[in-house]
């Protein structure tokens, strides 16, 4: 089976992430493999080591040990400059509270990235005003200040998907949303990742999300404590 | 990326306001200094330039600089009219007149001198003409009273209680064109006339007492006054009174200081009011030391705020520019916004800062010649351009501290805070 170029898979090996004055290391992995394509929910209590995991993988972190393969090379080698520039291409990032920039439309909210990499050709503005109305959004001009928590995190998504990225990796994309609107966001988060085909891994304490996932991976004190997939979880 | 600068801007504009509001007061109180204490040293100089050589009795030569070129009222020695007889009459003097002054009439001083002064010291007439009689008196170009106005003196100023000559009434007949010194605030009557209201000279005494009744058969004075048609001589080979100062044009330079030299020492000084100027400016180091630290000061004040400013800018724009960099900017990109936004409202404030340094400065400027009567030269020179450039040059590097520290953290750590 051939697998689009798009999709990632990830390979890590002896992951130890310490922090000074820690006595323990907030996350310990010792062998972890995600499959291109997959779509994996991590969970875990509040202090687990989620939001660590997922920086690290991403590259926002650099702070351990061990190595993180994105399709085979390690970005934990990388230099600063070209971590961002691997993320940039790679990852679309969605995370808790937003990040977007007031000021600025939803639209070119969406764009800001792209542009200031300067890839923003017009199929690229053509493909942004199509993601904001699939995410459900018909004024693409308002200003992002003006709109409600869910409609926020709906641009956010589109920003992630702007480039295509090869995955999506989302950090408790749901939590600041009321649970109406976050079920919405959650839908269609899954949605445009498998309208995407990316690979997806989702932090998220969502039951009805976390069932909708191929594989549950459940975090306890910075170890893998449960490595589940979906058969196995549905009763 | 301008766009984004702009919104974000925009949105913090009460923020950015401030920052260029500071920046541009901090580099105004230097700039408005620098240019003042400059204007000052340049219009004083000025205001000197007519004055070769200054001749008057033993004493303070600032203080006789001060009277004759600033005209600030203050009680000089007189020196002998054997003086200025002498001066007259000497081979390496192309004229030599007379300068008394003690009188005043409606907060301007009056002046007596002669018409070869007024003639040399400025370009002409604005309107009307020279005094021809003893009874007639010309304005600077910066007094405010109209042609055949009646000019009533008074001895002293009203301020320090001084009283009218009672029944001596000069009549205007001309107007000077401006000369930027503070002759400009002075009214100029015949020399001989100050010394008749003041009873001196008088070497034709009866004559003059009879004029003196026949005009003024009203008036029950014991006082001195002015003959105000009588024809006004401006030969002093003999008899003059005392006299404060007195201005000496010499031949050539090199009489110039012989005469400096002949007129040193003894009962009288001779000075030459630029060369007193610049000692006085070498004197009042101090003053000039406290201008300077004022300078300093604003100049430090101008870094405090640059550093401030960036080091507020780094808390407000670390999250910022870890979302930038975890969605996908280029580090160039983000570094340039990063400097840019900053450098922007610094140069912004640095740039108003100028402007407002030379508003404040020509407006302190006017307000010192209406005062003065001494026009200051209040501009930008070369060395301001050079202030200029390393300002905004220092800014540019400060400003590159934030893009600089946001590399240094990752976006993770950034995110968070
Ligand atoms: N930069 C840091 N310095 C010190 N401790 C940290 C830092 N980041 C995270 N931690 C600690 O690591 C643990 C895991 O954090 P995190 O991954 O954010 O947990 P989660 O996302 O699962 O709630 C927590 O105990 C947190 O306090
Ligand atoms: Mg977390």
């Amino acid at each position: 089976m051939t697998l689009p170029e798009t999709m990632l898979s990830l390979e890590v090996s002896d992951l130890s992430v310490s922090f000074a004055g820690l006595t323990s290391p907030v996350l310990a992995i010792g062998h972890l493999t995600i499959a291109a394509g997959e779509r994996v929910a991590v969970t875990g209590g509040s202090g687990s080591g989620k939001s660590t995991f997922i920086n690290m993988i991403t590259g926002l972190d650099r702070a351990g040990t061990g190595s993180i393969r994105w399709n085979g090379s390690d970005i934990t080698r990388l230099s600063e400059t070209a971590r961002d520039r691997w993320r940039a291409g790679h990852v679309g990032l969605v995370m808790q509270d937003f990040h977007l920039f007031p000021g600025l439309s939803a639209v070119d909210n969406v764009l800001l990235p792209a542009r200031l990499a300067r890839v923003a050709d017009s199929a690229m503005i053509d493909r942004a005003h199509q993601l904001l109305s699939s995410v459900g959004l018909v004024r693409p001009g308002q200003k992002i200040e003006t709109m409600s928590r869910g409609e926020m995190q709906r641009v956010a998504i589109a920003r992630a998907l702007l480039r295509q990225p090869g995955v999506i990796i989302a950090d408790e994309p749901t939590a600041s949303l009321d649970s109406s609107s976050g079920e919405a966001v959650a839908t269609l988060l899954l949605d445009m990742a498998a309208a995407a085909k990316s690979t997806l891994i989702v932090v998220s304490h969502d039951p009805s999300l976390i069932g909708r996932l191929d594989r549950r991976l459940t975090l306890s004190a910075g170890r893998i404590t449960a490595d589940t997939a979906a058969k196995e979880q549905t009763r | 990326m301008i766009g984004f600068i702009l919104a974000d801007l925009r949105r913090l504009w009460a923020g950015a306001a401030v920052v260029i509001l500071l920046v541009a007061l901090a580099t105004a109180l230097g700039v408005t200094v620098t240019l003042q204490e400059r204007a000052l040293r340049l219009g004083s100089a000025r205001a000197a330039d007519k004055f070769d050589l200054v001749v008057g009795a033993a004493g303070s030569e600032t203080q006789l600089v001060l009277s004759s070129v600033f005209l600030q009222p203050a009680p000089l020695p007189l020196a002998s009219g054997d003086v200025l007889a002498k001066l007259s009459a000497d081979p390496r003097v192309a004229w030599a007149a007379p300068i008394g002054f003690g009188d005043s009439f409606s907060g301007y001083p009056l002046v007596g001198t002669t018409r070869t002064l007024i003639a040399s010291m400025v370009d002409g007439f604005a309107e009307g003409r020279i005094f021809e009689k003893e009874g007639e008196a010309v304005l600077g170009a910066a007094v405010r009273l109209p042609l055949g106005a009646e000019i009533k003196p008074m001895h002293g100023t009203a301020e320090t209680g001084g009283e009218t000559h009672a029944g001596v009434v000069y009549r205007v007949t001309g107007r000077l064109k401006p000369t930027g010194t503070p002759w400009d605030r002075a009214i100029l009557v015949p020399i001989q006339a100050v010394w008749h209201i003041h009873g001196l000279g008088h070497h034709e005494d009866h004559d003059d007492e009879d004029h003196h009744d026949e005009h003024h058969t009203d008036s029950d004075h014991e006082h001195h006054g002015i003959d105000i048609d009588a024809p006004i001589v401006e030969d002093f080979a003999a008899n003059a009174p005392g006299i404060p100062a007195i201005l000496v044009k010499p031949k050539s330079i090199a009489d110039a200081y012989r005469l400096r030299q002949a007129y040193r020492g003894g009962n009288t000084v001779a000075v030459f009011p630029a060369e007193v100027l610049t000692n006085l400016y070498a004197t009042l180091g101090d003053a000039k030391l406290v201008l300077s630290a004022v300078a300093a000061g604003s100049q430090a004040l101008v870094a405090a705020a640059l550093i401030l400013v960036t080091v507020t800018h780094v808390g407000q724009r670390r999250r910022q520019i870890g979302a930038l960099r975890a969605f996908g900017a280029p580090r160039f990109a983000v570094f340039a916004i990063a400097w840019f936004e900053l450098f922007l409202m610094v140069a912004v404030g640095v740039l108003f800062g100028f402007l407002i340094g030379l508003v404040a400065a020509r407006w302190i400027a006017d307000i010192f010649t209406v005062q003065s009567g001494i026009v200051l030269p209040v501009g930008f020179g070369k060395e301001d351009l050079r202030t200029l450039l390393l300002l905004l040059s220092t800014a540019a590097l400060l400003s590159a501290v934030p893009a600089v520290l946001a590399y240094r953290q990752s976006p993770a750590k950034a995110l968070r805070s």
